[in-house]
């Protein structure tokens, strides 16, 4: 019995999924992966060897962002990977490639560098933006601890030497289903901030660096937080947009927008636990000033955004997912078919995504090695354009992701902040078609 | 610092041109920096096509058992009809329509058609094998199933890579689909009386005369054209 027991714990742990990874995995396909990518920049340039040293080390500590994907009869699951590695890489120029559950090669959690910038890139059915945070910011102090630098644990950095926690492993979604469940209402088709398809697979990132004194202070004078101010000017680009294309119908426009539930609900969990949120503009209502729009933000975000509705709403979530006759569908039956109820109610409804972590904070020890932090939501579901942003210090950087040619969004959002007076620098890695001796 | 004189935002050195509106960046206090690496790496990982291989084994080795298995019954189960014929050109059409693709990429759509159309020719040949019926095959089976070829091939190729509106598409289609069936009353008429008394299938053509006519002329006409793509879009 104890040579039993003994073999049992030795066995590797393997996890069911959470809540938001069975969307994700059902999504997965050859030339779709929802993976997101965080980067800092340092303010030296990055050391390969001691990078991949600081990997090894802090790997160690968050098995959840060291498994593989594989497929039961009726879900996936995670196990730790036991492949040698993750191994650092040299940075490309098209992030956040799909991965490929079967290729051997492939992994769910990657790691770059280029110049003086450390990315990591995230398979969303392991963790959320929260999670993902944390493992980079303790990657970070341990690559700068590997290089002398004393940095110490706590305010989000986990001590590598330790055992792992379970509470960080759990399905907090779960954890917290506990009252009666609210099922959303379908909601309407938004306009789809679509254009003309790159080629595959062309990830085109365009970065705007704006000073958050003056972005705060700008959303102060509206008396709403930054996100909200952000928000508003893009509902404010798209509704143009749409109005610029004269439909013959006129769609709302709203935005998905991701909230981390460790705000009300209590948890150390490092995979997913967020919900969406959709603010929206309806142009058949009328015309709406961009004070209207800020004030509709506003107020939508401060009325739904409460632990009840969020409650209630996981509760929903995680009781679809447990429900039996669901649970006995094979895979392949079941993969597809929520692949399509997500189309209809995650994508359908939002013209596109907009998800803002909030601000990078690390210890006083860290901060004058970091000289800004960068997000890219990758690879949109359809031809759109995603929407990311994330503050370092003073420096606030909104990204915009997109596999569509056009940069009108992109254009047209960050002139709105010059005219607002907000500093902006623009970043990209779109090619350019004119060399410099073609200008003069 | 350089600033895009179009959008008001301040560009990166290295950059020749604004990256929101393709405007030419130009500084004369600060020509462009051409030694400076660029923000972002400048080479792509390419991804090539998903390795459907094992699939394919799998699926190769399913039907071969399949067809083995049902081969070897039929000597031992109603052994004076080769019923087993049925099974085995079911799972050669399987075979055919999933596995090479499987295998085989940058082959146009409409190969794969025809690949599929001919096919079904070959398992109706071996239905006919079973049931003596040779005759009707040559006669009547077999020109359906190379005028359906056809028809595909003519539809693959007319609406290959996507260019063809919507409209032409459906147009296309609908008049494919009724010459096909004018030419299945051919073969039809041929076989059974040995002459050519259109009937049916003439009903069918003008119904899609009919259908195509409205299709073209508003396909021709801008206005409409407009009005029903407004109408239409999805």
């Amino acid at each position: 019995m104890e040579a039993r027991e003994k073999k049992d714990r030795q066995k590797p742990r393997w996890y069911k999924i959470d809540n938001a990874g069975v969307l994700y995995t059902s999504l997965q396909k050859d030339t779709y992966s929802a993976v997101y990518r965080f980067s800092a920049v340092m303010t030296t340039p990055v050391n390969p060897e001691i990078l991949q040293l600081a990997l090894d080390r802090t790997i160690k500590r968050f098995p959840g962002f060291h498994m593989r994907m594989k497929k039961g009869l009726f879900w996936h699951y995670f196990e730790p990977d036991s492949r040698p590695g993750p191994f650092v890489m040299s940075d490309i120029a098209n992030p956040c490639t799909p991965i490929r559950f079967q290729d051997k090669r492939s992994r769910l959690v990657r790691v770059y560098y280029y110049q003086s910038r450390i990315s990591i890139e995230v398979f969303h059915a392991v963790s959320d933006g929260a999670g993902a945070l944390i493992f980079l910011r303790t990657l970070l102090a341990v690559y700068l601890r590997e290089q002398g630098i004393e940095i110490p644990d706590g305010e989000g950095i986990l001590n590598v030497d330790e055992e792992p926690v379970p509470e960080e492993m759990e399905d907090a979604y779960v954890r917290y289903a506990t009252v009666k469940p609210l099922r959303d209402k379908m909601q309407k088709a938004a306009y789809p901030a679509g254009g003309t398809p790159e080629p595959f697979y062309t990830l085109n990132v365009i970065m705007g660096f704006l000073p958050l004194n003056q972005l705060r202070e700008k959303a102060r004078s509206y008396k709403v937080s930054v996100t909200e101010y952000l928000t508003a000017i893009l509902l404010q680009v798209l509704l143009e947009r749409q109005k610029r294309e004269r439909p013959y119908k006129l769609k709302p426009v709203a935005l998905a927008i991701p909230i981390n539930l460790r705000g009300w609900f209590p948890s150390k969990t490092l995979r997913n636990f967020i919900l969406t949120m959709r603010p929206g503009i309806d142009p058949n209502l009328g015309e709406y000033t961009f004070p209207e729009i800020i004030s509709q933000v506003h107020h939508y975000l401060r009325l739904n955004n409460n632990r009840q509705l969020m409650q209630a709403r996981l509760t929903e979530n995680v009781n679809f997912q447990r429900n039996r006759l669901l649970r006995i569908v094979p895979i392949f039956l079941k993969d597809p078919v929520v692949a399509l109820s997500y189309k209809l109610a995650g994508v359908r409804p939002y013209s596109t995504t907009y998800t803002n972590p909030g601000a990078f904070r690390v210890p006083p020890e860290m901060q004058e090695h970091i000289k800004h932090m960068e997000v890219i939501l990758g690879q949109p579901y359809g031809n759109k354009v995603n929407c990311a942003s994330i503050s370092y210090g003073n420096t606030m950087n909104i990204t915009f992701a997109s596999t569509i040619r056009e940069t009108d969004i992109e254009r047209d959002f960050f002139r709105f902040l010059v005219r607002e007076g907000i500093h902006v620098k623009v970043e990209s890695n779109r090619k350019e078609t004119l060399a410099p001796t073609q200008i003069w | 610092m350089s600033y895009c004189v179009n959008c008001g935002v301040e560009v990166d050195a290295t950059n020749t041109q604004c990256p929101l509106c393709q405007t030419a960046i130009c500084n004369p206090n600060q020509p462009v920096d051409t030694r400076s690496p660029k923000p972002f790496p400048e080479e792509m990982e390419v991804i090539g096509p998903a390795s459907k291989r094992e699939l394919a084994i799998l699926l190769s080795v399913m039907f071969a058992s399949m067809a083995f298995a049902c081969g070897i019954l039929n000597f031992f189960l109603n052994p004076e009809r080769m019923w087993s014929l049925y099974v085995i050109g079911i799972a050669i059409m399987l075979w055919i329509w999933f596995v090479p693709m499987l295998l085989v990429h940058k082959v146009p759509m409409w190969f794969w058609l025809v690949c599929d159309v001919l096919s079904v020719g070959l398992y109706v040949f071996l239905i006919s094998l079973d049931l003596n019926g040779l005759n009707w095959f040559l006669g009547l089976a077999l020109p359906i199933v190379l005028l359906a070829t056809a028809s595909v091939l003519f539809l693959g190729i007319a609406l290959r890579g996507g260019r063809r509106s919507i409209l032409s598409a459906i147009t296309l289609i609908i008049g494919t689909g009724g010459v096909f069936l004018l030419g299945v009353e051919l073969f039809l008429d041929l076989y059974f009386t040995q002459t050519w008394q259109p009937a049916w299938s003439i009903v069918a053509l003008t119904v899609c005369i009919a259908l195509i006519i409205p299709l073209v002329v508003v396909r021709r006409v801008s206005g409409l054209r407009e009005e029903a793509r407004r109408r239409f879009h999805i």
